[in-house]
C-alpha cells in the first residue's frame, strides 16, 4: 500500500484513508474540537499527503507522517477560524476557536495518535469499558450496571485493557515533528 | 467528564505490579495518557461520508500534483521557456498582470476578499451535507460562492434552491442547482446585511415559486 501511495496509484488514497483516517481525524479533532472542522482538516491532510506522496519515505511509519501533516492542517484551520468574525459574542460557545486563540498543546497532539492507535488494538468490549471509565468517569460498579455484565468481568476486562495500553504507550512524549 | 484521578490510582490502573515503582517521567506519561483518554477526540468517529469527500478532494487537487514525478518534470520543462525568453517576456507580463489586477479591483469595488461569509449546517434531510459560503459585493449585486459537499443527486423533477432570508421571514431566491460536491456560484440582488440567513431547500418543478420548506442546509451570514 505504501509503495502504491508513493507512486500515486489509483486506490492507494482510499486504502490509506481506511487505515489511517481515524488517527488523522483524532488529531484534527483534538486541535479543533469540532466535527465539521476536523473533517475539513482530514480532507486537507490527505490532499497535502497526496501532493507530497513522492517525498514519502516508505520506511517511515505512515501514521507519524500523516499525523504531522494533520497537525499542521488543523492548526492552519484553527488560526483561520480564530480570525473569522463569529457574530455576537453571547452567541459563541466559550470553546469556539473564534474566542479561544491559545495554541493547541503540541505535546498532547503527539500523544493523541499514539493513544488512538492503541485503543484501536483493543477488543471492542475492552475499549468500551476504558471509554466509560475515562470519558464518562464511571466506576466499575456503574459500568457493570450500565452494561449489564458482572462486576468481576468489568474488572478483569479493565485490568487487561489498561495493562495493554500501559505496554503500548511507553513513549507518549516522543514528538512526531 | 471524569474527575481527575490521583497518580496512585493511575499507577494501579496501568502499571500493575510496578505501581509505586515508576520513574517520575513515567508517572507524567500516565497523567498525560489519562488526560488524552478523557478527551472526546479519542472516541469520536469521522462521518461515514468523509471517505468519499476525501477521495473527491484528492481527485480535484491540482492536476499536475497527481502526476508522477517524471510527468511533472516534463511538464515543468515544457512550461519553462529559455531564460532569455523569460527576461524578454517578464516586463510585458508584469505590466499585463498589473492591468488585470487593477481592472478586477475596479470592477469589484474593493477587491476579491469576501464581504460576508457563512457556515451552513445540514438538516435531517441531508445529514451528510455541509457547506460554507463567501459573498462578495460588486456592481451587479452580491456574488455568493457556495462550497457544498454531500448533497445527493435528486430524482427527476426536483432541484436545490438557495435563499436569503430576513428577520421578517421574507425569502429571496438566489439560484438553483442540482447535486453538488464543489463550488456553485449564485447571485443575490439583496444585501446579506439585511437578509442574514442563507438556506438551501429541495424544490419541485411544480410551478410553485414559493419555498417548499424542505431545508437541507442553513446558516447565518456574517460580515467578512
Amino acid at each position: 500500500m505504501l509503495d502504491a501511495f508513493r507512486r500515486r496509484e489509483p486506490g492507494a488514497v482510499r486504502a490509506m484513508y481506511r487505515e489511517y483516517g481515524r488517527l488523522v481525524y483524532a488529531v484534527a479533532h483534538r486541535v479543533l474540537g469540532r466535527h465539521d472542522l476536523a473533517e475539513d482538516a482530514v480532507q486537507q491532510t490527505f490532499v497535502n499527503a497526496w501532493r507530497a506522496a513522492d517525498r514519502f519515505d516508505v520506511d517511515r511509519d505512515p501514521a507519524a507522517w500523516l499525523a504531522t501533516i494533520a497537525k499542521r492542517a488543523a492548526v492552519d484551520i484553527y488560526r483561520r477560524e480564530a480570525r473569522r468574525p463569529a457574530g455576537a459574542l453571547g452567541d459563541v460557545a466559550t470553546n469556539d476557536p473564534a474566542v479561544v486563540t491559545l495554541p493547541p498543546d503540541v505535546d498532547k497532539l503527539d500523544a493523541v495518535w499514539h493513544v488512538r492507535r492503541a485503543i484501536d488494538t483493543l477488543p471492542p468490549e475492552e475499549a468500551a469499558i476504558v471509554r466509560l471509565q475515562h470519558l464518562d468517569g464511571m466506576t466499575h460498579t456503574e459500568i457493570s450496571d450500565k452494561l449489564g455484565i458482572a462486576l468481576g468481568t468489568v474488572k478483569s476486562r479493565s485490568h487487561r485493557a489498561h495493562r495493554r495500553l500501559g505496554e503500548l504507550l511507553g513513549h507518549l512524549r516522543e514528538p512526531v515533528a | 467528564m471524569n474527575e481527575r484521578r490521583t497518580n496512585e490510582e493511575l499507577e494501579a490502573m496501568f502499571a500493575g505490579d510496578r505501581a509505586g515503582a515508576l520513574e517520575p517521567e513515567e508517572v507524567d506519561e500516565l497523567a498525560l495518557l489519562a488526560d488524552v483518554l478523557a478527551d472526546p477526540s479519542m472516541w469520536t468517529e469521522p462521518g461515514a461520508g468523509l471517505e468519499d469527500t476525501v477521495m473527491q478532494a484528492v481527485a480535484d487537487a491540482e492536476p499536475d500534483a497527481g502526476a508522477s514525478p517524471e510527468v511533472r518534470a516534463a511538464v515543468a520543462r515544457r512550461a519553462s521557456p529559455p531564460r532569455w525568453r523569460r527576461w524578454a517576456f517578464s516586463a510585458a507580463g508584469i505590466a499585463a498582470a498589473i492591468a488585470v489586477v487593477l481592472g478586477v479591483v475596479v470592477a469589484t469595488e474593493g477587491g476579491s476578499s469576501p464581504d460576508f461569509n457563512a457556515q451552513l449546517s445540514a438538516s435531517a434531510l441531508a445529514p451528510g451535507a455541509r457547506a460554507s459560503a463567501t459573498i462578495t459585493r460588486n456592481n451587479a449585486g452580491f456574488r455568493v460562492t457556495l462550497d457544498a459537499h454531500g448533497l445527493a443527486a435528486l430524482p427527476a423533477g426536483e432541484y436545490y434552491e438557495a435563499w436569503l432570508k430576513n428577520a421578517a421571514g421574507t425569502l429571496v431566491p438566489i439560484g438553483t442547482f442540482s447535486s453538488s460536491d464543489g463550488r456553485i456560484t449564485l447571485w443575490s440582488g439583496v444585501s446579506p446585511k439585511d437578509f442574514p440567513t442563507l438556506t438551501v431547500t429541495i424544490e419541485a418543478t411544480d410551478n410553485n415559486q414559493a419555498s417548499s420548506g424542505r431545508k437541507v442546509l442553513v446558516g447565518a451570514v456574517h460580515s467578512g
